[in-house]
């Protein structure tokens, strides 16, 4: 029981992360690789503001104690101003690989600072001690606590879900998706692309930093390795499983992935080498046969009527729309779904 | 068909300021000059062709001013105010306003194959160019939702109409990538008319457009500038030039050689000499 406790809360966390990094990559277009980066700050800033004062040769920053749920919204501020310098960097002109490869460096960066600089955040020992914050104010036992927060963890998701939906069919998220399929042309209509993007990236990114001061409870500890820039990639998998740019998909495919991730992995031989193998292999086949993930996104996002005929085909997440074979089939279809 | 066309305008008496004004436009591409002493007006209400053969600048002209390139020298102003010209203290470069600034001043453009946001409905597509960018903050969007909603509301039923005006209310939420050329091109003008700009430019409308939907694009320009937009036209089918436009430019290698009429040009040695003998006349 216990252990589906663990396995449901962990996905719970990744789905949060999974959903700030779908509204930059799915809304968006862009292919970013720091966040893990944010999560892993994000874990960081809540350990250093929780676990005191350190005891030597341990060392790191800062060293508070404060409650956790301060220490949790304070963390998550770092992380989005972290994340507005990187974006402010990255986002103007940069696109494509490029983007990817500047956000992937600068990850790396940290990641690397990090290990090296001990007085940050202790390097390869990491962090550890921030156990169940409040579990005797509560008054529960271990598995009661881990039971609880395995609670809070599905409350949270909930709440970022329906903050996605709800900036999903907006018209904030109508431009987002304007811009992603044609800057150029959007531009032509007054749309600011940097302005845009970026609000959309801090957005994302506090939902990885939340994501990342949960996850420090979770493990009790943080140090690097926890967070390898390539942990990003089994994220990505969920998304394309579930569906890029849907909000609902990617939840379900994390939690998809997540859980036949674990239970595969438990029975295979050689544990961790094999996961990698089958992160990749998972991937090559969603791009391959159904790169638009198990639910596509609906035409201009949430709550948006639901063009399916000749959305199907049009979704694909190379940005190429295929043509629908006979427009009358389509105009039929879009006759028949639901208007804005 | 009928004729469009305004009476010519009298010349004596004051003008009013021209809606677009373009002095001494310059702009080299590597080796390439693009456009050369460049210069030209456009007055308010009026339709305007800009005409010229293949490599005369007219596109360049056209990306120029609508912000999507910054001009070598020259001067550009649109409603009294400068979006290019030379930058402080007589420097050299040419200081440019940004496309999507320019576009907010009420110039829209559109571009030689039309860019429609595929992955939008038709629907959404025009309700986005309706440009209601106090609908797309985000902190009311996370804050306002319903209410933005509810402001929507008003934009929704005029983008529908304006789908139904040009023939689009049935295929308000299909995909957009998913229409035809045709269709897309129509789709084009349906955004125009939704964002309701001061000037329209359109970069060649009728590339492979059949005749009888040229005959539907070419009303709906003169509906624009009855409607009391300013609209230039690039194009090269002429006899669509003549019904339409009240005036025309005409470019070569760079620079106009005429400004006028489309009556007055069949007589101008210079426009003959560029289109080598052309038949100026109805086709």
């Amino acid at each position: 029981m216990m252990y589906w406790v663990s396995v449901v809360t962990e996905a719970g966390i990744f789905a949060i992360l999974a959903l700030g990094l779908d509204m930059v990559w799915g809304w968006c277009g862009d292919f970013d690789l720091a966040f893990y980066g944010y999560l892993a700050l994000g874990s960081y800033m809540t350990m250093v503001l929780t676990i005191g004062k350190p005891v030597p040769p341990t060392q790191y920053i800062l060293g508070l104690s404060l409650p956790y749920p301060l220490a949790v919204v304070l963390a998550d501020i770092a992380v989005v101003a972290f994340a507005a310098i990187i974006g402010a960097v990255t986002l103007r002109n940069l696109r494509e690989i490029y983007f990817a490869v500047t956000t992937l460096s600068a990850v790396s960066a940290l990641y690397l600072f990090v290990q090296v600089y001990t007085p940050l955040f202790d390097g390869y020992n990491g962090l550890f001690g921030l156990v169940n914050p409040g579990q005797a104010a509560l008054n529960l036992t271990y598995n009661g606590y881990r039971t609880f927060f395995m609670a809070v963890v599905l409350g949270l998701l909930g709440l970022a879900y329906l903050l996605v939906q709800r900036v999903s069919g907006s018209p904030f998220g109508r431009m987002l998706r304007a811009v992603r399929d044609d800057e150029q042309a959007a531009r032509a209509y007054g749309r600011g692309i940097f302005f845009a993007k970026y609000r959309a990236y801090l957005f994302g990114a506090a939902l990885a930093g939340l994501a990342g001061g949960l996850l420090a409870v979770f493990i009790s500890a943080f140090n690097t390795s926890a967070w390898a820039p390539q942990e990003l990639l089994l994220i990505y998998a969920a998304i394309l499983v579930g569906g890029r740019g849907n909000p609902r998909g990617v939840i379900i495919g994390v939690f998809v992935v997540y859980v036949a991730f674990v239970e595969l992995t438990r029975f295979l031989p050689f544990g961790d080498a094999m996961r990698q193998i089958l992160i990749g292999l998972l991937i090559i086949l969603m791009l391959r046969f159904r790169p638009e993930g198990i639910f596509a996104e609906r035409p201009g996002g949430a709550r948006a009527g639901g063009a399916r005929a000749g959305g199907a085909r049009a979704g694909r997440t190379g940005n190429q729309v295929g043509e629908v074979a006979d427009p009358a089939a389509a105009r039929a279809a879009g006759t028949k779904a639901a208007g804005t | 068909m009928a004729d469009g066309r305004a009476a010519a305008p009298a010349t004596a008496g004051p003008q009013p300021a021209p809606l677009l004004a373009i002095e001494n436009l310059a702009k080299s591409f590597g080796g390439v000059t693009a456009v050369r002493g460049c210069t030209f007006t456009v007055a308010e209400g009026t339709v305007v062709g800009l005409i010229g053969p293949n490599g005369a600048g007219k596109s360049t002209v056209v990306d120029l001013v609508s912000g999507f390139g910054r001009p070598d020298a020259g001067r550009i102003s649109f409603a009294g105010r400068e979006i290019a010209g030379p930058a402080r203290w007589g420097s050299r470069r040419v200081k440019t306003m940004r496309p999507d600034r320019i576009a907010r001043l009420g110039i829209i453009r559109t571009f030689q194959n039309p860019r429609e946001w595929p992955q939008l409905t038709v629907l959404q597509n025009v309700l986005l160019a309706r440009c209601a960018f106090g609908h797309e903050s985000l902190w009311r969007t996370l804050t306002r939702a319903r209410r933005i909603r509810r402001e929507e509301a008003e934009d929704l039923a005029v983008a529908r109409q304006i789908l139904d005006r040009y023939q689009l209310g049935d295929l308000a939420d299909v995909r957009a990538g998913t229409l035809s050329g045709g269709q897309k091109r129509l789709l084009e003008f349906a955004r125009i008319a939704a964002a309701g700009p001061r000037l329209v430019i359109l970069d060649e409308p009728m590339g492979g457009v059949n005749p009888v939907l040229g005959g539907r694009i070419g009303d709906a320009i003169r509906q624009f500038a009855a409607d009391g937009h300013t609209v230039i036209v690039v194009e090269h089918n002429l006899p669509f030039i003549e019904r339409i436009c009240d005036e025309v430019i005409v470019m070569d290698v760079g620079e106009v050689i005429a400004q006028g009429s489309f009556d007055g040009l069949r007589g101008n040695p210079r426009v003959v000499d560029a289109y080598l003998g052309m038949d100026l006349s109805h086709g």
